[in-house]
């Protein structure tokens, strides 16, 4: 078997082995229901509270109860879109979000639209960068929650969160934001920041797959999107999934402790992967901001080549990368994020998502820029576009 | 995603690359990919060689190189005659969506025909 090198952080992380012990007796030590009254219940949901408890600190919540669990992101998305709607749609019915939202919060969206609640979509300037004076001409009387990311999955661009919550509050309006890519990568205080209502997922902090959580501050109305059952607190039906929660916890409380010297780390070898790469490959385009974008992410466009057949070969070479959100790239389309941004064809064409995680080397790097100068330099070879001066 | 045997044509294709001095070219673009298909005829109207340029899917790679293979050593009326289905049987299986690539093959390899006659009745015109 050849080497192998996992460049997709983004699309998700491993578990760490100090998360997956954290997990381990849940499976059948600690296997009660978090909402059984008698010991094995209560066991199970003192793991649960432990867990809610490192989360709320992660993220400088008030109380620990502001906290409740999902499924992941999307549920959590889709909770707040959907849950807040309807839950202040007596003040109004209209929603302000972003045009490179994940899907989560833009299906959430359109389901409402077709409910016969109207969102405005704001555009993005070419870094990415959600233009603030679109959202203060967007508002409206009936704007009852503005909805923007906190990082973007595709190119890294970060949001200026913190201003854009003062502003809504300004207005009296709720203001939630997508930080599934942000945790781990940036400092998220919701306090400091005025965020009403907040999605973290576990599976992109290196812990496990299928838990994530909706961070709502106490006081703000919301009303139940999953029903059936009395657990968080009556928002949120379901029997708790101890383990994942476990874990989940867990990895929020290494993302914060470790956060500097992770981030450090990674910065470090991006850099260093720009600059091999930029030497050896002419002609490509990193899209996104210039620096305010998370390290984790480099968004690369390489000319004259397919992303889809680029991607590919790396694959054959062992190489993990995305050619954008892995939600959608089962179907290799244009990426809407890069298109808002309004990236020209050809880069659009040949955008290439490279995300890094922890575990990253140098060695790694300099494989990966091999496979990249090789997979790139065949594709070319008998690219249908030329540039002036290649042959 | 894509077969075996999808894979290993896409990631060694025969017919990649152009034609010093070929007779005839047909450039398509579309949906984002760019795909050439070039000719060479001799006297008697049969395509002696066919070669591609790509800037496209796997699918369209793997489709390219298969309709160059199919209209080599036939004759023109032969290779306008290639349909999207002729492409697909070496193929087997692809996803629906990919359907696009054998199209732009197919339609390649027309305009480089047509191409071909163009630049013929220009050439007697000439005569």
């Amino acid at each position: 078997m050849g080497r192998k090198v996992y460049l997709d952080s983004a699309a998700t992380t491993y578990v760490s082995s100090e998360v997956m012990a954290e997990m381990l007796p849940c499976f059948n030590a600690i296997y009660g229901n978090s909402n059984s009254v008698h010991s094995y219940g209560r066991d199970a949901l003192a793991i649960v509270d432990r867990a809610r408890d490192r989360i709320a600190h992660a993220i400088n919540a008030e109380k620990a109860n502001e906290i409740y669990f999902t499924s992941g992101g999307t549920e959590a998305d889709n909770w707040a879109i959907k849950g807040l709607a309807y839950a202040n749609k007596d003040k109004g019915k209209h929603i302000i979000t972003s045009v490179i939202e994940h899907h989560a919060v833009l299906d959430a969206c359109k389901e409402l639209e077709n409910e016969g609640y109207e969102v405005t979509y704001v555009p993005v300037d070419k870094t990415g960068l959600v233009n603030i004076a679109e959202i203060i001409h967007a508002i409206r009387k009936d704007t009852t929650v503005i909805s923007i990311m906190a990082v973007n999955n595709e190119v890294g661009t970060i949001q200026n969160i913190k201003t854009i919550a003062k502003l809504a509050h300004d207005y009296g309006i709720i203001f939630h934001t997508d930080a599934v890519q942000a945790m781990g990568a940036i400092k998220l205080d919701v306090k400091d920041m005025e965020i009403d209502a907040m999605t973290i997922s576990g599976h992109k902090i290196y812990g496990p797959k299928g838990v994530g959580c909706l961070y709502v501050k106490n006081g703000i109305k919301i009303q139940n999107l999953v029903v059936g059952g009395s657990q968080e607190r009556g928002k949120r039906g379901g029997t708790l999934n101890v383990p994942a929660i476990a874990g989940f916890g867990k990895a929020a409380e290494i993302a914060v402790r470790d956060m500097s010297i992770n981030q450090q780390k990674i910065r470090a070898e991006r850099e260093y992967f720009l600059k091999n790469l930029k030497e050896k490959v002419p002609y490509i385009q990193i899209n996104g901001h210039p620096f305010q974008k998370i390290n984790g992410i480099a968004n690369i466009s390489f000319e004259m080549v397919d992303k889809e057949s680029l991607l590919m070969l790396l694959d054959m070479e062992g190489v993990a990368v995305s050619t954008g959100s892995a939600c959608t790239s089962n179907v290799v389309e244009e990426s809407y994020v890069l298109k808002a941004m309004n990236v020209e064809s050809e880069f659009l064409n040949s955008a290439i998502r490279f995300s890094f995680g922890k575990n990253i080397s140098k060695s790694d790097i300099d494989y990966v820029v091999e496979a990249i100068v090789k997979s790139v330099e065949k594709l070319r070879s008998f690219s249908a576009l030329t540039k002036a001066g290649r042959r | 995603m894509y077969s075996k045997r999808i894979m290993e044509r896409f990631s060694n294709p025969n017919y990649a690359g152009g034609i010093r001095g070929g007779d005839a070219t047909g450039r398509i673009e579309l949906g984002g990919e760019v795909v050439k298909i070039y000719i060479s005829v001799d006297e008697s109207g049969e395509i002696t060689t066919a070669r591609f340029k790509a800037c496209g899917s796997v699918c369209t790679i793997v489709a390219c190189d298969i309709a160059c293979e199919l209209i080599e050593g036939k004759t023109l009326a032969d290779a306008l005659a290639l349909s999207s289905n002729d492409i697909l049987a070496e193929m087997e299986e692809i996803p629906e969506r990919k359907h696009l690539s054998l199209q732009i093959a197919q339609d390649a390899v027309k305009l480089a025909v047509e191409d071909y006659y163009e630049k013929k009745a220009k050439e007697n015109k000439k005569k």
